[in-house]
């Protein structure tokens, strides 16, 4: 808690026959994290290289693309088929085969068959419009070909034409959308007078299909034929569709096998080695390190050197993996995006797990609107299978829980009053005749600065503890804690100053002092040399700090989003209520007409659209406000982030055993 | 002609029709501002993303800065308006 797993170095050494042993057990312990061997021109790697991977790596590589390029034609992914069962490795291993060579000669047969069809049809749409533009001309096909000494123009012009040698014409006007059509027969010797005419009023020839007979009766010959095929590619995607439901989990598990087979293959690239022997160095949770060297002595009867090494001083080379209570699991999406911990500094998931839904829940604060998005977050598991979509929804459900627990103290549910008053401060707004509170405006915003100022004594405080945890003490470290305390001074130095000038409802009031001096009185004074201590602290540690002194003020003053961004949202549903029900159906019920039915279905209509919309912005509002107050406000105070991720050697198997 | 007479009830109503729109421009001068700002910012952060899925989170705070001034400003009109 607090703090990511503590991690311990190990070296492991062997000779390279006992190479395939020790990979396999690494990857079936899932913990190693292996650190890439580099070559070096450094003495004590004299002699070694990179690895090259085992035997069995280029045919399971060969495999694997295989069955991914079957997964495509199918359209599976590992994430979204559940496991039903798992498949034992051994089996499949028998298998391997006969049951995907199977499998991939019929998937290849059926998706050429498809394309096939496709390309028919493509076709055939190609000659069905090229036919249309003959259709309204009452010719029958034939009667454009085959002759010597007549010449047929057909094509799209501007206007009407006049010929001005004998010919035949026919002049289909076109209508919205469509252009005029013409065909025109001329006598061959004829044809260049009809095409100077033709070609000024931008005529634009079009080819003139084959076949014979009318040309309505080609259409729908190419149309029936275009509906057959149809039918057809939808028999094969139907019969494809079957294969997957039939073969998606065998597939999906050979992926997974083909998988392990592939990363443990081609582990020895990471490694040291040399013509007899190799080295492999990582990371491990410090708690698994006996177990795995326990393991590793037992796989190889003995045959391997396996040490723990000195951690070094750089904290940015270990591996972090968060060590959080599985109540903050979810909320380590969120530090993600951000960047995860640094292996030597204070993990905040916990407290943003906690601080978050909070936040949340005191933007949106309605039990209707919690109580929808609570319903979304479990509907949506559905569609959202992978860790990153579980994470996320369950970040939504925590967060829907507490604006359901903000909606009964602010006695609210879809911009209505529950049947009591507000249990903590009144959001009611007043729109519409129904208000029987009245906002504390004033006072939710104090809440939302006492909040903001808490916040950031705590982050600061937090950014003290960073210094004196830090693997390696810099040797600016007690600068750098009386700079945190400096901004901390500044910060309680205003607001004494301002507690001294002002009397502020749920604040300290410090006006009754004496005065002293220049309109301050002993606790303002007090205030100004607190904010005078404050910035020679902080410039103490670097003048160029000062600078950011004024954001203070902004960053305290930003925490009042919480009860501004609320109270909008408060105030759409409200207008949204009072629009549909008091102007739109109110008048209608009291003495309701046949009109009056449609006018109310358009109310029910508007209310609906209005709480939608305002479900949408309460989520937005609610989630991007509370996170960007943790990441700008609060991160900023003392999280650097930057970690690595700890990406333990191995496989969470999901449809395959060993 | 008679001359234009203000009732104490008039006054009232100006006052409260003045402060409504304070409100309103407090909000929406405060909204204008802000979309300047998130305009680059937003422009170059979706850049960022495409080219590095990484940058997200990043890109979604330096999107979200400017945020502040048209909170400042519905702050502003809230305490008008109450």
């Amino acid at each position: 808690m607090f703090q990511p797993k503590r991690m311990s170095r190990i070296l492991i050494a062997g000779s390279k026959d006992q190479m395939d042993t020790i990979v396999r057990e690494l990857y079936h312990q899932h913990a190693f994290h292996i650190e890439d061997f580099v070559e070096k021109e450094d003495e004590a790697y004299e002699g070694f290289k990179i690895g090259m991977p085992l035997d069995q790596a280029s045919d399971a590589s060969s495999e694997l693309i295989k069955i991914r390029s079957l997964e495509n034609t199918f359209g599976i992914s590992p994430d979204s088929v559940d496991a039903t069962k798992t498949q034992a490795s051994t089996e499949l291993k028998a298998g391997v085969d006969r049951t995907l060579a199977a499998l991939v000669e019929d998937a290849e047969d059926l998706t050429a068959q498809r394309s096939k069809v496709e390309a028919q049809v493509k076709t055939l749409e190609a000659r069905v419009t090229a036919l249309e533009p003959f259709a309204p001309v009452p010719l029958d096909m034939d009667l454009y070909h085959g002759y010597e000494n007549v010449t047929v123009f057909a094509g799209y012009v501007e206007s009407d034409v006049e010929i001005p040698v004998p010919h035949e014409k026919h002049f289909v006007p076109g209508g919205k959308g469509v252009q005029n059509f013409i065909v025109v027969f001329v006598p061959a010797s004829e044809a260049e007078a009809a095409d100077r005419a033709l070609l000024e009023a931008h005529f634009q020839s079009v080819p003139i299909p084959d076949g014979s007979g009318p040309v309505k009766d080609l259409i729908y010959d190419a149309k029936g034929k275009i509906s057959q095929l149809n039918e057809q590619i939808e028999k094969i995607e139907r019969t494809l569709e079957e294969k997957k439901n039939e073969y998606g989990e065998v597939l999906v598990a050979y992926d997974e096998y083909f998988t392990a087979v592939v990363e443990q293959a081609e582990a020895p690239l990471r490694f040291a080695t040399t013509d007899d022997a190799f080295v492999a160095e990582g990371w491990v949770p410090s708690e698994k390190v006996e177990g795995i060297i326990a393991s590793l002595t037992h796989v190889t009867a003995g045959k391997v050197y396996v040490t723990e090494l000195e951690v070094g001083d750089d904290a940015k080379d270990v591996p972090v993996e968060y060590n959080n209570p599985r109540f903050s699991h979810p909320t380590e999406l969120l530090i993600d995006v951000y960047a995860r911990p640094r292996y030597d500094e204070f993990d905040p998931t916990l407290l943003v797990s906690i601080v978050f839904p909070i936040f949340f829940g005191l933007i949106l604060g309605d039990i209707g609107y919690g109580l929808v998005l609570l319903a979304l977050s479990f509907g949506l598991r559905r569609y959202f299978k992978g860790e990153a979509g579980t994470q996320l929804l369950d970040t939504l459900r925590n967060s829907s829980i507490m604006s359901c627990i903000f909606g009964v103290l602010f006695s609210e549910c879809f911009g209505f009053s529950l049947p009591w008053q507000a249990i903590i401060f009144s959001r009611h707004l007043n729109i519409g005749a129904n208000t029987v509170h009245h906002p504390m405006v004033a006072e939710l915003l104090i809440i939302s600065v006492w909040i903001g100022i808490l916040h950031i004594t705590l982050g600061r405080l937090l950014h003290v503890w960073n210094i004196r945890h830090a693997m390696h003490q810099s040797p600016k470290a007690t600068k750098e804690v009386l700079e945190q305390f400096g901004w901390l001074f500044t910060m309680w130095g205003i607001i004494i100053a301002v507690w001294s000038l002002f009397p502020i409802p749920l604040m300290l009031d410090l006006t009754g002092f004496a005065p002293v001096a220049m309109g301050l009185n002993t606790a303002g004074i007090f205030g100004a040399v607190l904010v005078l201590l404050g910035i020679v602290l902080i410039g103490q540690e670097s003048p160029l700090e000062l600078m950011e002194v004024p954001t203070i003020v902004s960053h305290v003053l930003s925490y009042t989003r919480l009860v501004a961004v609320g109270l909008s949202s408060v105030a759409i549903a409200m207008v949204t209520n009072y629009i549909a029900l008091d102007l739109i159906i109110g008048p209608q019920l009291e003495s309701l007409t046949i009109v009056g039915v449609v006018i109310v279905l358009i109310g029910l209509v508007v209310l609906l659209l209005g709480h939608v919309l305002n479900t949408a912005l309460g989520l937005l509002g609610g989630g991007l406000n509370s996170i960007r107050l943790h990441y700008v406000e609060f991160f900023t105070k003392f999280y650097n982030g930057g970690g690595k991720k700890y990406v333990p050697f191995g496989m969470r198997r999901k449809f395959t055993e060993e | 002609m008679a001359d234009p007479v203000m009732t104490l009830e008039m006054i009232e109503a100006s006052q409260m029709g003045l402060k409504a729109v304070g409100a309103g421009l407090a909000v929406g001068l405060a909204g204008v501002g802000t979309g300047l700002g998130e305009l680059g910012i937003g422009a170059a952060a979706v850049g960022a993303t495409a080219e590095n899925k990484d940058m997200f989170g990043l890109a979604l705070l330096f999107t979200v800065i400017p945020e502040t001034v048209v909170i400042f400003g519905l702050v502003v009109a809230l305490l008008l308006l109450f």
